[in-house]
């Protein structure tokens, strides 16, 4: 068995140690230590502004931090790029897709950016197409979708190549309930074999998908633990407001 | 590779498929058909008004020197297309990067096998595909005039070479500026404001403060000297060398905005 | 890109635009260039407080390693153009330096053995690039020599040849030399059929009637076609009309410059004689004119009606109403004196009759050598313009080729008589001679008239200065812009709103 598909059997870690993002004076995320482990579904809650998206893009290595290191599966995604990128799929928070392009056609183009050849990538991207229910649109600009199928689309990009690790931020956000009860059952349906760090404002969403959350405020971690037990208090909201925690 | 040709063809897809591209393509040629039949019309006719008592045309022995299809109507052309497509090229490099960027998408690309400067290369292939089949478009006129003239099929490929190097000069100009903004808007002036700057490097000259040496080199990197030659039917390789330079220098300074970003996160 | 450098880019653009269009720089210029270099300047220093403010220790390796690859990709850049530049490669693909030299010359050089071309010439004389191009396609022939000067150099040989300035040459062939002033294909053809001095024979030119004057060196003269003839080689002489002498039994031809007055009964039945022993004519009428040629014209098949041909095709020329000069440019391709003569190569008549060409016998060979366009008809010699457009067709005026220029070849008695006939003679005039091809034109027929058919050639221009000084054909102009110059952009604007459409019902 190849690494990729031993990753992909169990999933890969992340780990964070002093990570710290600042933007002029606005401390964004503040010394952050955290591992999540492979395969484990873990969910990053806070309210908004709270740094959330800021911690995955440093996983992803869209922004630099401004101190500490975060790793995937051990490689840096400041110093490793390409070896970070190749073990990670990202479903954004809004639907950064092309709108112009026909759902075949950008699931063809996500592929061959991930470097799956043309036969290879042909067929992932039909894989996509009938795993996500996408096959009734495939030839539709996704410009032309409704949110939901804009939002399977998305979820369909980050798995295309089979990734260990897939970082998910809001993905229900903007939905309407049964597009939120759609997403969410792919996403269950995804998980056990990678690992899942979901962001989201969303406890019910976050009870229903996740094993362990931690809980951002001001970006300070500022809560730890299993899912059932953060989330199963009384007032669960007090997290978001940084009254209550165990990190 | 394959990374790299994956955007490439999606940046063509994107491109062809836009009516925005054809929009620009027709008004190109438009434009050079408009000037290029304009003065082509005087020429001729000042051609026959020198025959005549009133402009003694014979008395001198001849028709002026000047008075000829290049000078009259090739240079002239040349020139004024060299200075509409400084207008017309960053309406084609605005969404280029900036649209990335408003959309999003930029970190879509980042979280593949693509590397910043792979972006950027792409980008910058398929904006120059495009650019060159503008310049194709839009050189048909003077080709059909080249080869009914009998100028020859050096002269027209000397002239074609021209201006699409300077339309991909212009092009590099206007990628860097849309790399550095999410506003295509703005990309767009920029890329005019820019474009027009480095057009001719003369008025450096109006700074008391600079240098002679200094105004000799910045006038050395003028578009519009680099440009002229190609009319004549001159290529050198020096002038060629020089809009391969500036591309690399846009290509670099697009690529630093990718770092920047990071940085800044903005 | 901050606001601030974006409007001092914008003030930048203003003022270089302002010093680029005017050519020096007013308040208006001096202004927005002190602004935006200021504005610039401004901008560039808060983005280095940025960088260094937003500086973590983290971030200064990749900002440092972006920055440098920057730095390293302009100085690169100006090195390797620097670099190349400084080797001087250069290719011409200039059609300058593809020179066609025209089969004149080239008959020209061949009859003459080895010419030597002497340039005088200062060192950075800018002409004399295309002066060096000309010889060396003239020397790539195998016939010409070149050796070249700089002016001053060799002060006894500029005395000796006459050398008055930079550009010169001096050809030498046979113990003679000629120099050329201003070296063109045009003028070194000249000079080289100067140099051959070959006889073509002797060319009467009838005077005593008002005919054009060979001497005359006006615009409306005809000294230039003496030059052009005896360049050909013709020795030229005038024969008086108006004495009623025979044309001598020397003449290789006749040539009849459009009279204004009735030719005497005596000339014409001189003139007739000499037709009717094998004789040439070459004869040039004009619209209105009744000189008594056109009925003796008429009798060897070269009627031609009094009438004006208007052309709307040629459009509006010479500071005259659209249509009344015509513009050549359909040729019969199979007569010897349109030899060379196609679309592209005009011939410019300045108000001309036409010819219904005829043979008055049947082995006679009479015909058109010279078309207008087909939507060209005939009008009254002295019909008048309307508000600006062509005159008026009249009823019954049908639209088609008109021969402006008709030839004939009869036998008699054992010799054969060639008329060459011109329905205008003000393009042979000094102010006509050299516009276009009419020089080609009306030599060619003098030459053919005089069976003199090897030498009919395209000469060089001489008003070329190797930079093609050739309208293209006019109808075709507009044709193109209409068709393809319109049609192009319209179809790309289609091609856009289809990309709409399709954008928009997927």
């Amino acid at each position: 068995m190849d690494e990729a598909t031993r990753d992909a059997a169990r999933g890969v870690a992340v780990e964070a140690r002093g990570l710290a993002r600042r933007f002029g004076a606005h401390v964004a995320l503040a010394e952050l230590d955290l591992r999540i482990e492979p395969g484990e579904a873990f969910g990053l809650l806070g309210a908004n502004g709270a740094g959330k998206t800021t911690f995955l893009r440093l996983v992803t290595g869209f922004l630099l931090p401004s101190a500490g290191r975060v790793a995937v599966d051990g490689r840096s995604p400041v110093d490793d790029p390409r070896g970070v990128s190749r073990r990670l799929g990202f479903v954004a928070e809004t639907t950064r897709l092309y709108p112009e392009l026909r759902v075949r056609r950008l699931l063809g183009f996500v592929a061959g950016a991930r470097g799956l050849a043309g036969a290879d990538a042909r067929r992932r991207a039909d894989e996509a197409l009938a795993r996500f229910g996408l096959e009734g649109v495939a030839d539709r600009p996704v410009g032309h979708l409704s949110k939901g199928f804009q939002q399977r689309v998305n979820l369909a990009q980050a798995f295309l190549h089979d990734p260990p690790l897939v970082l998910v931020d809001e993905p229900t956000s903007g939905l309407d309930p049964l597009q939120q009860a759609e997403v969410r059952g792919a996403l269950g349906a995804l998980r056990g074999r990678r690992t899942l760090v979901l962001c989201t404002h969303d406890l019910g969403e976050a009870r229903a998908l996740t094993e362990r959350v931690g809980v951002l405020h001001r970006g300070r971690l500022v809560a730890l633990g299993p899912t059932a037990e953060l989330l199963g208090g009384a007032d669960p909201l007090a997290l978001f407001r940084g009254e209550r925690g165990a990190a | 590779m394959r990374p790299f040709r994956a955007l490439f063809a999606k940046e063509l897809v994107v491109l062809f498929a836009s009516p925005l591209a054809y929009l620009a393509l027709a008004l190109v040629a438009l434009v050079t058909a408009l000037i290029f039949f304009d003065h082509l019309r005087v020429y001729n006719q000042t051609l026959f008004l020198y025959a005549s008592t009133n402009m003694r045309g014979f008395d001198t022995g001849s028709v002026p020197d000047y008075v000829n299809l290049r000078d009259t109507v090739f240079f002239p052309v040349m020139e004024t297309l060299g200075i509409t497509l400084i207008g017309l090229v960053p309406l084609v490099t605005m969404r280029v990067f900036a649209e990335e960027r408003a959309r999003g998408t930029d970190e879509l690309l980042l979280t593949t096998d693509l590397s910043p400067g792979a972006i950027v290369g792409a980008k910058f292939a398929a904006t120059y595909l495009f650019v060159a089949a503008m310049m194709a478009t839009s050189f048909v006129y003077p080709a059909m005039a080249i080869v009914q003239g009998g100028l020859g099929a050096e002269h027209l490929a000397a002239v074609f070479l021209g201006l699409t190097l300077h339309a991909a000069a212009l092009a590099s100009i206007g990628l860097a500026c849309s790399a550095w903004t999410g506003s295509q808007l703005v990309a767009a002036v920029a890329g005019w404001a820019v474009g027009f700057v480095v057009w001719d490097f003369g008025w450096v000259a109006s700074f008391q403060l600079v240098s002679e040496d200094a105004v000799r080199f910045l006038d050395a990197l003028s578009l519009h000297l680099r440009y002229g030659s190609f009319a004549e039917g001159i290529v050198s390789l020096g002038h060629v060398a020089y809009f391969v330079a500036l591309a690399a220098f846009a290509a670099a300074l697009a690529r630093f905005s990718f770092v920047w970003r990071r940085v800044s996160g903005g | 890109m901050s606001a601030l450098a974006l409007c001092g880019w914008i003030a930048l653009a203003f003022g270089a635009g302002t010093v680029y269009a005017v050519g020096a720089e007013g308040w208006f210029g001096r202004a927005n260039l002190a602004a935006g270099a200021l504005a610039l300047a401004a901008a560039a220093v808060r983005a280095a407080l940025r960088a260094r403010g937003a500086s973590a220790s983290a971030f200064r390796g990749p900002l440092a390693r972006g920055a440098a690859g920057v730095a390293l990709a302009l100085a690169g850049g100006v090195g390797l153009e620097r670099a190349v530049t400084a080797t001087g490669v250069r290719f011409d693909w200039s059609f300058e330096r593809r020179f066609e030299l025209s089969e004149a010359t080239r008959r020209a050089l061949a009859e003459l053995g080895t010419v030597e071309a002497i340039l005088f010439a200062e060192p950075l004389d800018p002409r004399a690039r295309s002066t060096r191009l000309l010889l060396g396609e003239l020397a790539a022939t195998g016939r010409l020599r070149v050796r070249e000067r700089a002016l001053g150099e060799a002060a006894e040989e500029e005395d000796r040849f006459g050398v008055a300035g930079s550009n010169t040459v001096v050809l030498l062939a046979g113990g003679r030399s000629e120099t050329v002033d201003r070296p063109t294909e045009g003028t070194i053809y000249e000079a080289l059929y100067a140099l051959r001095a070959r006889e073509a024979g002797v060319a009467y030119v009838m005077r005593g009637a008002g005919e054009g004057d060979l001497s005359d060196a006006a615009p409306g003269g005809y000294s230039g076609l003496a030059a052009a003839l005896e360049t050909e080689g013709f020795r030229v002489r005038e024969l008086v009309t108006a004495t009623g002498a025979e044309v001598p039994d020397d003449a290789d031809l006749v040539i009849a410059l459009a009279p204004r007055r009735p030719l005497r009964e005596e000339a014409l039945a001189a003139l007739e004689r000499h037709l009717a022993r094998g004789g040439r004519l070459v004869a040039f009428l004009e619209p209105g004119a009744q000189s008594g040629l056109e009925p003796l014209l008429a009798r060897w098949g070269l009627a031609s009606p009094d009438a004006l041909v208007v052309d709307p095709a040629s459009g509006a020329l010479a500071g005259d109403p659209p249509g009344v000069n015509p513009l050549a440019y359909s040729y019969a391709t199979t007569h010897p004196i349109a030899r060379g003569l196609d679309a592209s190569r005009m011939t410019f008549f300045r108000r001309a009759r036409a010819f219904a060409p005829r043979p008055p016998e049947p082995e006679d060979r009479v015909q058109g050598v010279v078309f207008s366009s087909p939507r060209a008809w005939l009008a009254e010699p002295g019909a008048a313009a309307r508000d600006g457009g062509p005159p008026p067709r009249p009823a019954g005026a049908e639209e088609d080729y008109h021969p402006l220029v008709a030839a004939g070849r009869y036998a008699r008695d054992g010799r054969e008589t060639r008329i060459v006939a011109f329905g205008d003679a003000e393009l042979a005039s000094n102010r006509y001679l050299r516009t276009l091809y009419n020089l080609d034109l009306v030599l060619n027929a003098a030459l053919w008239a005089a069976e003199r058919e090897p030498d009919i050639a395209i000469r060089p221009k001489a008003v070329v200065s190797g930079r093609l000084q050739l309208p293209l054909p006019v109808p075709d102009t507009f044709t193109m812009f209409q068709g393809l110059g319109l049609l192009l952009p319209e179809a790309l604007l289609l091609a856009a709103a289809l990309a709409w459409a399709r954008a928009r019902s997927a």
